[in-house]
């Protein structure tokens, strides 16, 4: 063994740049957070809980709970079925797959601002395609279709695309009506999160040995259906964990959409949390407050991570 | 059998191509807008790329352009105007130098460390190995407030440290090259030391070599996170258009939207954002491997 010190060298730049950049902020987002300090104060003072306590009772702070919970709970799962769903589907073409890949990847690698901008113009009212292309639609097809017509308990006549039609082609101003803005943002997050999945989906599918599929269809499982629920889903059970926690991590930290297109509002729909760190802490310089909700936000992805690490070691193993 | 078989791509195919056109649908917008007379654009008409006539176009009259100047095909019109109005060159180099230096900086701090912690016996490694595995865990973003506070404290806000600090350390870099270079044979560095090669040389001269591929798969999930990073530059860029990054560029080029043409706006959006577009359609395998990188955890 050689018995040389460039060991130390060698870690050395590493564990001070860990401790410097990763480390010590824990620690004083955790200590500024017990206090009322202000980026610019000379002094400050400690206030132990107050912060939190504002957190968890003012309507603001409430709201962003809302919020975050609310893109969480809907991009997650959704991005993670039409991932899956997309998976399945190109795995099953005999050809043109390649193509497809690439198209649904497209947002994943694209500037998230720009696409932003670009949902925004494709949403407006007045210029989008969307709406256009709503609106040309009356009476038609279209109508028939998206206004869920074809949907036994549905009203033609009091459809939202009925409405919106006979109210002088009244469609909704996507990011700027308080019901559905946060929607659209969830949307859009779905849009860009989904094809992330897609291919680790496929990367789990093709880990699938043949075998199994010959050996089910043995068994008796005959449809698609039956061998998805016998081999394809538990065989993809690491994955799917996998996927699920990166996809609610992600999630978490939305920012982009959201500043540039809703600044949190109509009246604090999509406050989540990111954007409630950056306008509270650097906007209005309530630095304090702002580590209260980065402390609380660390706390959460903590606690995913930890929880993805135990499930992994204990149940999905199949 | 075979007719039944054919129907069920069919309607595959019917399902991924509606799902396609949805995917694709900002990016027409997109393209279409940056290529289309603002008269076009208000009025959703033009197709794609509308009609190209050669007009004048008033906005760039009341700029201060000569008549003749601002006559021209919209599309030539909004690409040029573009570039009039931002230094979007400055932007995009901005971003070459953010993301290179980031991605640099990484592998010298990570490469040396990560062979230490695969190749050498020392005491401790166990425990910075395991510092390793607890700062995966922490994510970056999550910690911009006290980052941000710290370099306002070292009075770095509004420059190139700031944007680039708090990225040179990687701690998933470390831990990837670590567990490729657990599988190269101890053969290998062995002789290298026989040949009296010293171990600077050795991480430099054979190691690197063997993590190229490694290497590349990395390069690129850097490069893009980097590049595509909009939240950390809006934390520490205030007002220094000199500093701005492909993405600040684009919020600024947003800034009039409802007074401003959307054609020249568009065409800014569109020059920043094709460049990891093009690259991603050429290098696609690469490009996946290395995004989903994360995956390999």
């Amino acid at each position: 063994m050689h018995n040389s010190k460039a060991h130390i060298w060698f870690i050395a730049p590493a564990i001070i740049l860990m401790i410097i950049i990763l480390i010590f902020p824990l620690f004083l987002a955790g200590g500024i957070s017990f206090t009322d300090y202000n980026l610019g104060n000379k002094t400050f003072e400690w206030v132990g809980l107050e912060n939190y306590d504002k957190m968890f009772n003012r309507k603001t702070y409430v709201k962003m709970i809302w919020a975050t919970a609310t893109y969480v709970i809907v991009v997650v799962p959704i991005s993670v079925v039409l991932g899956l769903c997309a998976a399945m589907l190109l795995n099953s073409l005999r050809f043109g797959a390649d193509i497809y890949k690439t198209i649904f990847f497209l947002p994943v690698m694209a500037t998230l601002l720009a696409m932003a901008i670009a949902w925004e113009f494709t949403l407006h009212p007045t210029l989008g395609i969307v709406n256009s292309f709503l609106a040309n639609g009356c009476g038609g097809v279209r109508e028939f279709i998206l206004g869920f017509h074809w949907l036994p308990w549905v009203d033609s006549q009091e459809s939202w695309y009925a409405v919106a039609c006979a109210n002088n082609m009244d469609f909704p101003y996507w990011l700027k009506q308080k019901n559905t803005a946060i929607w659209t943002v969830c949307f859009i997050g779905i849009w860009q999160a989904f094809g992330f999945n897609m291919v680790l989906y496929l990367a789990g599918l093709t880990s699938i040995p043949r075998e199994l599929y010959q050996a089910a269809e043995m068994d008796g499982a005959k449809s698609t259906w039956e061998q998805f629920k016998l081999v394809t889903w538990p065989m993809l059970g690491p994955t799917t964990l996998f996927v699920v926690t990166i996809t609610t991590i992600r999630t978490f930290q939305v920012f982009d959409t959201i500043e540039i297109l809703t600044k949190g509002g109509p009246s604090k729909t999509t406050y989540v949390m990111m954007y409630a760190i950056f306008e509270k802490a650097i906007q209005q310089n309530l630095t304090s407050i702002g580590a209260a909700i980065t402390v609380v936000f660390i706390g959460f992805i903590l606690v995913l991570t930890f929880f993805q690490r135990y499930v992994i070691e204990k149940r999905v193993h199949y | 059998m075979e007719t039944k078989q054919y129907i069920g791509e069919g309607w595959k195919h019917a399902i991924l191509i509606i799902g396609a056109i949805v995917v694709m649908l900002p990016f027409y917008m997109m393209v279409s807008m940056s290529l289309k007379s603002q008269q076009e654009i208000q009025s959703i008409s033009g197709g794609l790329i509308g009609a190209q006539e050669t007009q004048t176009f008033p906005v760039c009259v009341k700029t201060g352009y000569s008549e003749e100047t601002c006559t021209m095909k919209p599309y030539q019109y909004n690409y040029w105007f573009a570039f009039e109005k931002a230094p979007i060159p400055r932007y995009l180099m901005n971003g070459v130098i953010v993301t290179l230096s980031i991605f640099i900086i990484q592998v010298l701090v990570a490469l040396p460390c990560a062979y230490a912690l695969a190749k050498l016996r020392f005491y401790g490694r166990e425990f910075v190995f395991s510092m390793v595995l607890f700062c995966l865990l922490i994510p970056v973003h999550g910690i911009a407030l006290p980052l941000y506070v710290m370099l306002a404290q070292a009075g770095l806000v509004d420059t190139y440290s700031a944007l680039i600090l708090p990225w040179t350390i990687s701690v998933f870099g470390i831990f990837l090259m670590r567990q490729f270079f657990m599988t190269v044979p101890d053969e290998l560095i062995d002789a290298a030391r026989m040949d009296g090669m010293g171990e600077y040389a050795i991480v430099w001269k054979v190691m690197l070599p063997t993590a190229i591929p490694a290497l590349l798969a990395f390069a690129i999930f850097s490069v893009v996170a980097h590049w595509n990073d909009y939240f950390w530059p809006r934390m520490v860029i205030t007002g220094n258009r000199d500093l701005f990054t492909p993405p600040l560029g684009i919020r600024e080029f947003r800034g009039g939207i409802d007074s401003d043409e959307f054609g020249p706006m568009m065409a800014s959006i569109v020059t920043v954002t094709v460049p990891l577009i093009v690259a991603f359609i050429i290098a696609q395998k690469r490009f996946i491997e290395g995004i989903t990188l994360t995956g390999m955890k």
